[in-house]
């Protein structure tokens, strides 16, 4: 198989909020394409990767980002000396061999490229090569997944509503408090009862989202933070490595911040 | 060197030499809001001329204000007793759940009852946020010592209540320390502090010492003064700067009882009656000035009117912008985003433009596919290189307001009225267009008969958006009715001289063009739409956001199918407005 390197052999850490995992099995099962809506750090890649894990097929991911057109997508010619050689991207990849295509941060990607999607997301499941007059068929373990992050991105950035309608959804959010200290703790290495203080600062800073932070701390972050703590750093510094610097360049704001981790402790 | 008399007056000159609350505002704001998800509107206390400086801080509901500075705290930074003021009143905003009735309460006893109250709910904020204890304790500097006055026991008893290790002689306070920590499974309950602070009152009555309630200032000093949590309702209220919002509601209310402004309106055709007329005209009575005469469309005739209606301007009110940024906060999320929309598309960027027949670089993608034609035996297409332009904005718009007797209506399900869901739609805009520096405008209109169309100025094209607009923006009142084809036309007379290359007219109405002497309704409807249709000779879009679910039809009718949006949940208005504007523009 081509696409041995992008099998996942360890499991990946995942702790499953609800019932996100059977649900996108079945979605799985109908190769029904699938878009993960949340907030950046709350999960969504590591779900992707392990539902590929446990459905045992190669993750091919692509970072969209707005310069991306559809041959980054789809592939495109190339020169060497004997000419132009084709060579697939990383779309054509996952539908010709079989593997979950995950398309991050999909809104970032201009709307005109995102409508190379639509064929392999409706019953056709097909992919036209126009420039090399080819069609692909989708192989059968073929599934498309998207992610988007509806807050971060700004009221000029949406799906077209054609996309949208194409795709099922799982929404991802910050955990609870006691579930998202168990993966704090349990990712960062630390006791449940610190876990728990890091994600109550979590919130805190969740609690300025739109009111001075475009977005609060997230899952990643804290356990960033424990990262630090394990290795021996006190709690304020780590805070402040981890969360409070990255996180903001307003001088105002991180000052908040750092009183509202000071009240915490 | 003491200063000059003059400055010495007024209490926010003085502070200019060290720091003072308005510096540290936005961070103590995003400390509360992080802390207890509390957005409040903070205001710094100005003494009226004559009177000294308010000391404590003071809080009525959302509302705080807070002393400019502290004088009579040293020894510690300035930031550290605002934060402690306001993580106090924001642990009263938290746990001081209602207002208590003063009812036969003493004042040394509504003193002692705020004080339990105070140590109450600083107690249950430090269960949640132990780090408080570290903020708090500083100030609390009584001594077991000195004279036994009312104030300095009280103090004394605020440490006591606070601090656990704090070592005190004094039987009453001992026992006011003994009967609070008692207690302190019912400490979620604010009923215990009436009742101990009332056992407190007497006992101190008792013992016969003075208390002065004209000079009494709670102590430490990051306490508030205790307005806020007390029900002042039979004494005389104290005078808000926000009285003006209160008595908005309130004549709103009011006039809600009374008929639909629209029936009104037709009784009025039959009923000329004093009192009908006086009703109406709730809005500043101050005179207007006629600027300018227009014609009107008459449909049925199917000629015009000559100098029918008449312009006239009135300078509108100012008042006080704390309604508008209490609402504004609601939306602080979306002003955020715009914020940064803005960012992205006010400078002129530089686009790449691909696939020119000459440019500055090669495009490397024509370059291949020239190569693939060529070798696939296709003439090649020649537009292989790219190159980059800078893409300017040139646009001046001017917003133009209805304010109509109906927009005093209350949103559904909510206490704003749409009027100040307008309002706030158009700050968020003007802030989104402030920032991208288009030139812009903000004009209003209601009328009152074709010979009183009111039109008023908010913000003109050549003035700053400034202190001064968003007062004028927030005394907007509604009232009267909607003659929009007029107002429209006045609005063409003053976008006209706009030396921009696109020219917009942005309505913002939320009902149907109707006045007191048209009995018609499909009179005016063809008469604004004559006037769109004059806007659009000359080369000026004109574009309307209508917040009447049922209105589709007449908008449609005056301003075409692609340019007029319905909004049906008008709280979304502020949301949508800026991002429609940007869409319109962009």
């Amino acid at each position: 198989m081509q696409l041995d390197a992008y099998l996942i052999t360890d499991e990946p850490y995942y702790r499953a909020i609800g019932d996100e995992v059977s649900l996108f099995e079945m979605a799985y099962a109908s190769r029904m394409p699938m878009m993960l809506k949340g907030p950046t750090g709350c999960g969504k890649t590591r779900f992707i990767e392990h539902m590929a894990w446990r459905l045992r097929r190669p993750l091919v991911t692509v970072a969209c980002h707005e310069d991306m057109t559809a041959s980054d997508l789809v592939g495109r010619f190339l020169l060497d000396p004997s000419g132009t050689v084709w060579h697939d991207g990383p779309l054509t990849l996952a539908v010709r061999h079989g593997a979950i295509c995950y398309l991050d941060e999909i809104v970032e990607a201009r709307q005109d490229t995102t409508v190379v999607i639509h064929p392999l997301t409706d019953d056709r499941r097909i992919l036209p090569l126009e420039k090399r007059n080819e069609l692909v068929r989708a192989h059968p373990d073929f599934q498309l997944v998207i992610s988007y992050n509806p807050g971060y991105q700004s009221v000029l950035k949406d799906l077209k509503e054609s996309t949208k309608q194409r795709f099922g959804g799982v929404e991802f959010r910050y955990p609870d408090p006691a579930v998202e200290a168990e993966i704090v703790s349990h990712e960062a290495g630390i006791d449940f009862g610190l876990a728990e203080r890091l994600v109550k600062i979590g919130q805190r800073s969740r609690n300025l989202k739109g009111h001075g932070l475009d977005e609060g701390a997230s899952t990643r972050m804290l356990i960033q933070a424990g990262r630090l703590i394990a290795k021996g750093v006190a709690l304020p510094a780590a805070c402040d490595v981890a969360l409070v610097l990255p996180i903001t360049d307003d001088a105002d704001i991180r000052d908040a911040l750092s009183q509202a981790i000071a009240a915490c402790a | 060197m003491p200063a000059d008399p003059k400055e010495r007056t007024s209490a926010p000159e003085a502070a200019r030499s060290e720091i003072g609350f308005s510096d540290a505002e936005r961070k103590l704001k995003a400390y509360l809001t992080a802390l207890w998800r509390l957005h409040p509107v903070m205001r710094a206390a100005i003494s009226a001329p004559g009177q000294s400086p308010p000391r404590r801080v003071t809080f009525d509901g959302g509302y705080i204000r807070v002393p400019q500075t502290y004088a009579d705290v040293q020894g510690c930074g300035v930031e550290p007793i605002f934060r402690a003021a306001l993580a106090h009143v924001a642990a009263h905003l938290t746990f001081t759940r209602a207002r208590w009735q003063i009812g036969t309460l003493k004042p040394l006893q509504i003193a002692l009852v705020s004080l339990i109250e105070d140590a109450r709910v600083e107690a249950l904020a430090i269960r949640e946020y132990p780090g408080l204890n570290r903020l708090w304790a500083p100030f609390h500097v009584a001594e077991p010592t000195g004279a036994l006055v009312a104030e300095m026991l009280m103090a004394r008893l605020a440490r006591g209540l606070f601090d656990p290790a704090y070592r005190d002689q004094d039987p009453w306070v001992s026992k006011g320390r003994t009967m609070f920590f008692d207690r302190r499974l019912e400490w979620e309950n604010a009923a215990i502090s009436r009742e101990i602070g009332t056992l407190l009152g007497n006992d101190l009555g008792q013992m016969r010492i003075q208390f002065n309630a004209k000079t009494y200032v709670v102590e430490p000093a990051y306490r508030d003064d205790n307005a806020g949590l007390w029900d002042w309702s039979d004494t005389p209220p104290q005078e808000m700067e926000d009285t003006d919002v209160v008595i908005e509601s309130f004549r709103v209310r009011r006039t809600e009882d009374e008929s639909e402004p629209h029936q009104r309106r037709r009784s009025q055709d039959n009923d000329t009656g004093a009192g009908v007329a006086a009703r109406e005209r709730p809005i500043d009575a101050d005179a207007g000035v006629p600027v300018a005469r227009y014609f009107e469309w008459d449909y049925v005739l199917g000629r015009k009117h000559a100098d029918w209606t008449t312009i006239v301007e009135f300078e509108p009110r100012r008042a006080s912008t704390v309604g508008l940024d209490r609402l504004l906060s609601e939306y602080a999320d979306v002003e955020n985003r715009i914020r940064k929309l803005i960012r992205s598309t006010r400078v002129a960027r530089p686009m790449r433009i691909r696939r020119r027949p000459e440019g500055e670089r090669l495009d490397l993608d024509s370059c291949i596919r020239a190569a693939i034609e060529y070798r696939g035996g296709i003439t090649p297409d020649p537009r292989v290189y790219e190159t980059s332009e800078m893409r300017d904005r040139d646009l001046a718009v001017l917003v133009l307001l209805d304010a109509s007797e109906s927009t005093k209506e209350f949103v559904r399900n909510t206490t704003t009225t749409v009027l100040s869901v307008e309002r706030a739609a158009t700050a968020l805009l003007a802030h989104a267009m402030e920032g991208l520096g288009d030139p812009f405008a903000i004009h209003a209109f209601c009328s009152n008969g074709r010979q009183e169309v009111r039109y008023y100025r908010v913000k003109d094209f050549n003035q700053p958006y400034g202190a001064a607009a968003v007062e004028r923006l927030a005394g907007l009142r509604g009232g009267l009715s909607t003659r929009i084809g007029a107002a429209l036309r006045h609005a063409h007379s003053e976008i006209r001289g706009q030396q921009a290359h696109r020219r917009l007219v942005l309505v913002i109405t939320d009902g149907e063009p109707a006045d007191i002497d048209v009995t018609d309704s499909k009179y005016l409807v063809e008469d604004a739409r004559k006037a769109v249709q004059e806007l659009g000779h000359d080369g000026i879009d004109v574009f309307c956001v209508g917040l009447d679910g049922g209105g589709d039809s007449y908008l449609t009718r005056i301003f075409g199918r692609r340019n007029a949006v319905q909004i049906d949940r008008i709280a979304s208005l502020p949301d949508k407005l800026p991002a429609l504007y940007l869409r319109l523009t962009g």
